[in-house]
């Protein structure tokens, strides 16, 4: 028995750094060490009629009903509230004689934005609001589809490729919730990324086919890497071992041994890593992501839990998107040189202005011009 | 939520403190407290819902690291109270949940354990409604995680007031173990003297390397110790006091098996032991105070901690170790391991 707790002793997580990130540890045996602490209930998302409660409670405790009865009344929630009953206060104001600090400093914080009459929340704090809340305690239809009780969800942030300087303060990611039984493809296949919608030629003599040839279809390729192990996506045959190249450098080099394992074979519940430690997503032979794990927790009757909508979306970094150079309004889809019919070189249009401008009525060219699609960075806004 | 980080920490030690001066664990007392202080008003001022939804996220957490060790048992309380205070006045629906970490788990229930133990049932009796409550979620670490390594540089020290102080002299040096050593000297002095041929009643200074009034000696420093330490913390405090930390002074959950489990969990009470040598006092052999043995002993005491407590400095020398070569390191590590990198030819 003594022995069985040390080992699972090191599935307990722990700081590696303080405040930073967690030693390693198996995702699968950190749930069952959980769920071995905890009783069902405390973990369910069943919520129970308050009798009940109290003869738990009183039960757990050791007291009789009389004295919990009286602990009810002493510890009630009604009686932290700081203000008497029929007047109750203005929870959207900072109270005028407020002592807290925190409270003197939002003051002070509010007073001077106020100054600056920029009161209104933008569109963007908006957007993220709302793909936050969205699916903030979301039943689902059919209960097939629940989340298990006990299930594990994991928080993970998927960074941007570091193509400009200004994303090295920033950090632009987005954040998706997965759950413990998901596979890593599922993770794969939910990380949107320009790179994969790139369409690669000139397609001036026909527009309408381009859309077609995304990369995604065409270089199938990806891996993640946690743990000193590859996990490489193989699921189509035209996939190729991308991590096989590293291995195979660090074999000569004074490195660990790496792992090779397959994506579309390894759960989250099969995982080693460390929580808040940088790894890494590589796709399109050069198109890398760090991936970071920022929570592992279990599911709670306020979370999503309708395992349809997983992986969830829970955060989206908004980048500018560049307009159309004739309307101005939408986002630009083809670049165009040697385009003579563009005030600039190269020049974006969207899809309504470039056919406009560049072909007649029954679709044929004008003039000579080259026109490659274009994906917009902020396409995903 | 960075910048009303340290507010929000000055904010809750302020009431624990309160709290601490009160020297009750009632949940009344808090209240008293709580109110006059409007700490519900904390969530007040429009606060747009995911700024809100942040804000609560930082005041639990803050709260939260105040319920486990080193902190008192009465700050403990204190922060289980304010938990429960901050959860239901949150502006939030749903509510943010309080992160509790799989490590500390245990160590919450072990706090539920000596509050039932000790009657104090309207700590346990909160904690329990908040599991209920399901204001839990039960994660693998309090805070999540962003490899934020600037985060650092914020100095989270710990609030000396709230600390539980070293108990580990005490501990050690118990009325058992000193009973132990003095026999154990005792039997020593027997057999040096049966050894040393005879001739006088004096065993051959030359062999004397350990004082004759070992037991004595380690007793009254430990004690010396103690008392430092409560002039050290307590300087308001009324003698006597003070040691029982969690101790209530109240009411109807008052019984003396409280006061006897308070003593039994917490060997704080170093009071015993005081007690304890004087009944023993007759098993000591005559002085003998001589000086070179007084050097010996002390210098080999020196040695032998520095070789207890080596493994320590090498566990640090192997984390050092580590290779961080994967993506990224941490930015205070880069001088410790400039010579690593080198290696790898990057
Ligand atoms: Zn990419
Ligand atoms: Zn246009």
């Amino acid at each position: 028995m003594k022995k069985m707790a040390a080992s699972s002793n090191s599935n307990i997580p722990v700081f590696e750094y303080k405040d930073i990130n967690t030693k390693a540890f198996h995702v699968g045996s950190f749930r069952t060490a959980w769920l071995e602490k905890l009783k069902p209930d405390d973990y369910s998302y069943e919520d129970k009629d308050e009798e009940t409660q109290d003869a738990e409670i009183a039960n757990e405790i050791g007291v009789t009903r009389e004295t919990l009865e009286e602990l009810k009344s002493i510890c009630s929630i009604d009686s932290l509230r700081c203000h008497s009953e029929d007047e109750p206060p203005d929870t959207k104001l900072v109270p005028p004689d407020a002592t807290l600090q925190t409270l003197i400093q939002r003051k002070r914080k509010q007073e001077y934005k106020g100054t600056l009459r920029i009161d209104k929340i933008s569109r963007i704090d908006h957007y993220q609001n709302e793909l936050e809340s969205l699916a903030i305690g979301k039943k689902p239809a059919d209960p097939d589809d629940l989340v298990p009780e006990g299930e594990l969800i994991l928080s993970i942030n998927i960074l941007y490729p570091a193509l400009f300087d200004s994303f090295k303060s920033v950090r632009p990611h987005m954040t998706l919730q997965m759950l413990g039984s998901h596979k890593l493809v599922d993770l794969r296949d939910a990380i949107c990324c320009i790179s994969d919608l790139q369409v690669f030629g000139e397609f001036s003599n026909t527009p309408d086919i381009a859309p077609d040839f995304i990369s995604k279809d065409h270089f199938k390729s990806a891996f993640f890497y946690f743990e000193g192990v590859f996990y490489n996506d193989m699921r189509y045959p035209e996939c190729r071992d991308l991590s096989e190249t590293t291995v195979e450098w660090a074999k000569t080099r004074d490195f660990p041994q790496f792992q090779k394992a397959k994506m579309e074979d390894t759960y989250f519940y099969d995982l080693k890593v460390k929580v808040g430690y940088p790894y890494l997503f590589c796709h399109q032979g050069d198109c890398e992501h760090v991936v970071i794990i920022t929570d592992i927790r279990l599911a709670h009757k306020d979370d999503c839990l309708d395992w349809k909508l997983y992986p969830l979306l829970t955060h989206k970094h908004r980048v500018l998107t560049r307009k159309c150079a004739v309307c101005h309004v939408y986002i630009g889809r083809w670049l165009t040189t040697n385009d003579p019919f563009a005030p600039v070189d190269p020049c974006l249009f969207c899809g309504r202005c470039f056919q406009m401008l560049h072909y007649d009525t029954n679709g044929n060219k004008l003039g000579q011009f080259l026109a490659y699609p274009y994906v917009d960075p902020g396409a995903f806004n | 939520m960075e910048y009303c980080k340290d507010h929000i920490k000055a904010d809750c030690e302020q009431l624990l403190s309160r709290f601490q001066q009160m020297e009750s664990v009632r949940f009344e007392m808090f209240l008293a407290i709580w109110k006059e202080m409007k700490f519900e008003s904390i969530f007040f001022g429009k606060m747009e819902s995911k700024l809100s939804r942040l804000f609560s996220r930082e005041v639990l957490a803050t709260a939260y690291a105040y319920l486990l060790p080193p902190y008192t048992f009465q700050i403990r309380v204190g922060a289980i109270y304010l938990l429960y205070g901050l959860y239901q006045c949150q502006l939030c629906t749903p509510r943010e949940k309080i992160r509790v970490a799989l490590k500390d788990w245990e160590v919450i229930m072990k706090f539920q354990q000596e509050a039932v133990n000790a009657h104090h049932f309207d700590v346990a009796y909160i904690l329990r409604k908040l599991i209920s409550q399901k204001a839990f979620y039960f994660t693998a670490m309090p805070t999540s995680l962003v490899f934020n390594v600037k985060r650092t540089n914020i100095s989270r020290t710990l609030c000396e007031e709230f600390l539980e102080r070293a108990s580990r002299p005490q501990e050690v040096v118990s009325m058992d173990m000193l009973e132990e050593l003095a026999n154990i000297h005792q039997h020593y002095e027997q057999v040096k003297a049966s050894s040393s041929e005879s001739t006088s009643s004096q065993p051959d200074p030359s062999i004397s390397l350990i004082h004759k009034d070992l037991v004595p000696r380690l007793h009254s420093t430990v004690l010396d110790f103690y008392k430092w330490q409560r002039n050290q913390g307590s300087g308001n405090q009324e003698e006597g006091q003070y040691e029982d930390g969690g101790e209530g002074t109240s009411n109807k959950h008052e019984s003396s098996q409280r006061a006897k489990l308070l003593a039994s969990i917490k060997s704080k009470s170093y009071a015993q032991v005081v007690e304890a040598p004087k009944a023993r006092r007759h098993r000591q052999v005559e002085r003998d105070e001589s000086g070179p043995a007084q050097e010996t002993s002390h210098h080999k005491r020196v040695k032998s901690l520095k070789q207890r407590t080596s493994h320590l400095t090498q566990d640090l020398v192997k984390e050092e170790a580590t290779r961080m070569w994967c993506l990224s390191q941490l930015e205070a590590e880069d001088t410790t391991k400039e010579k690593k990198k080198q290696t790898f030819k990057w």
